[in-house]
């Protein structure tokens, strides 16, 4: 199931936020809408997930008789 | 007399979040508006002008107005030297930007319709959104 992590540190009001389970351009959509409302990271880096295509799969179905 | 301080590393982007997390610190009463005046602790308009601004009154006797400037990414806090050291113990910039991000989250799972989970651990709020 995808996961956004956030982590607020009370002391200094900065966050890190951490996107998990969301593989390819997908993950780049939920990073859009956090730099929406944030602006621009200090830092910002692509796990290797984000390197994996989405498979899709083709599903053949039987004829039916 | 105290001197303002813009702080330009500092951007709340969305100004509807701003208004939320100054709430959430027991900000309430908010003035919004073209280039409006600050004003000091003894009355005296100022040089420095915002487009979100709370009332010393709203503050303290001794404090001045403090005011979120429009730039061209966001709202920067233009704060007097005497209320960064006193408001909120000195964390009232750092406190804010913690609501802020608070607000983000909730906003995010919103939009993502998904669930949120918190914790603390120590000085950290951990959040989670599933969805």
């Amino acid at each position: 199931m995808p996961e956004v992590e956030f982590t607020i540190n009370t002391e200094t009001g900065e966050m890190e936020i951490h996107i998990e389970g969301i593989k390819g351009a997908a993950c780049a959509d939920v990073a859009k809408l956090a730099k929406e409302l944030l602006g621009h990271p200090a830092r910002e880096e692509n796990t290797p997930e984000f390197y994996v295509r989405p498979r899709v799969q083709k599903q053949i179905q039987p004829k039916k008789k | 007399m105290s001197k303002y301080l813009t702080f330009t590393d500092v951007i709340f982007t969305n100004q509807a979040l701003l208004l939320a997390a100054l709430a959430d610190l027991g900000y309430t009463e908010v003035e919004q508006g073209e280039g409006l005046h600050l004003y000091g602790y003894q009355g005296d308009v100022r040089a420095e002008r915002a487009e979100v601004v709370v009332r010393r009154r709203f503050i303290g006797s001794a404090s001045n107005d403090l005011g979120f400037a429009r730039t061209g990414v966001g709202y920067t806090p233009v704060i007097s030297e005497y209320d960064q050291r006193t408001l909120h113990d000195g964390k009232f910039v750092a406190r804010l930007r913690a609501a802020y991000n608070e607000r983000v989250v909730k906003e995010m799972q919103q939009r993502l319709r998904g669930s949120l989970r918190r914790e603390t651990q120590g000085k950290l709020v951990k959040l989670r959104i599933r969805y």
